[in-house]
Parts: structure tokens; sequence; C-alpha cells
């Protein structure tokens, strides 16, 4: 029984330690995979949203900082474009 | 970006454009890449606290780059961001009749400005002006 605690604590720790290696190639380094970890998989969502769904309204502010206006008000009578990003 | 304004500039006439601002993919206190540091693109930004903060780096963006697209920029609730999935980068066409024809993928290995041109050359043909 014990032996196969043994065993199994091995083996569960190579694969996190296989992981772990494999993200930090992904991620560029050990430090970009612990990051990755902590501040970018708690972001990252595929959300509900499909082809076909009315578009969902939100209210955005203006580049002065001040003026605010709906999304759904630019959607006029041609497609609308959306590209949502940051600048880093 | 650069694709994005070229496809702005090819179908600008055609099809309105919406770049929504949302919350910092690389800031300086959360996964800072080796890519933003000064000496390379000098993007060093902390994640912003307040609305404040956030126009001021979507003013810098802006006139960094010349961008001519319309600009949003999300509430600090991130509303716009929640509502859309949209972290850390994400493409949608909405259609005239406010329902969403096309939902892009999260970036940065599934955000491909290539299938928005395809969708507008489907339906508007292949349309390239010359390059900036």
């Amino acid at each position: 029984m014990k032996r196969w605690l043994i065993w199994t604590t091995v083996f569960v720790g190579s694969l996190l330690v296989l992981a772990f290696v494999g993200l930090s190639f992904m991620a560029g380094s050990p430090k970009d995979a612990l990051a990755m970890v902590r501040f970018a998989l708690p972001h990252m969502h595929v959300g509900n949203l499909k082809p076909g769904d009315s578009a969902p309204d939100v209210q955005l502010v203006a580049l002065d900082g001040k003026n605010r206006f709906h999304l759904r008000e630019r959607i006029k009578e041609r497609p609308l474009v959306l590209i949502f990003g940051s600048f880093t | 970006m650069g694709d994005i304004t070229q496809i702005y500039k090819d179908y600008g006439d055609r099809a309105d454009f919406l770049t929504i601002y949302i919350r910092e993919a690389h800031p300086l206190d959360e996964w800072q890449m080796k890519s933003n540091d000064k000496d390379k693109d000098n993007v060093c930004y902390v994640q912003p606290k307040t609305l404040e903060q956030r126009i001021n780096i979507a003013n810098d963006f802006t006139q960094r780059f010349k961008f001519p697209l319309p600009f949003g920029v999300d509430e600090m609730n991130n509303a716009a961001n929640n509502a859309y999935a949209a972290w850390p980068e994400r493409l949608y066409i909405i259609d005239e009749s406010g329902h969403i024809s096309y939902k892009g993928g999260n970036g940065p290995f599934k955000y491909d400005p290539k299938e928005v041109r395809a969708w507008l050359a489907q339906r508007y043909g292949d349309v390239k002006h010359a390059g900036s």
C-alpha cells in the first residue's frame, strides 16, 4: 500500500514538472510561465457569445475621458468590426 | 495593429470599425514581456487603477501610431471586456441587424485579422489600397 502511494506521488509529481517545463518553453522562461498562470489564464475566457447572438450593449468612454457612448449606437446600415485590445 | 489599419483603409468606406481599449495584457506589475522593454518596443505601463490612467494609455497608443480607427475605452468595471470575453485581444463582426456574424479567437494565438479581411472580401470583393 505504501509503495503504491509513493509511486503515485512520483508519477503525479513528474507530470506536474513536465507540464511546468512545457509551459516554460511555450511562454519563454520559467518566470514567464509563472506570470502566465498567475496573470493571464484567470482573465482569458472563451465566453458564451456565438454567431447569431444579439451583440451586447456596453457603455464606452471617449478618448477625451469625459464623453460616453453606447456600443450599439455604432451599429448602423453597415457591418461593424470590433477590435478589442490593449497597448502592451 | 498594422493589419487592422490596412483593413480599415481598404474597407472603411463599406463597413464601420470600432476599437475598444481594454485592460492591459502585459503591464509592468503583471506579466511584463521582454519585447515591451524600453530598449525594444518601449511600452512600459503598470495596470491602470483609474479611468484617467486608462485614458492616458489609450491616448499614448493612438498618438504613437497615429491610429486612425474610431476608439472607445472600456470602463473600469471592464463591462465590455466581460461581455465580449475579449482579453487580451479579440475581433468581432456585428451585422446591420445587431447580431454577431463573426467571433474571432482569443489573442495572441487565435487573433487573426485575415479572417476579418476574408469576411469583408466575401461580401464586398477583394479591396487592396496601397499600403502606407
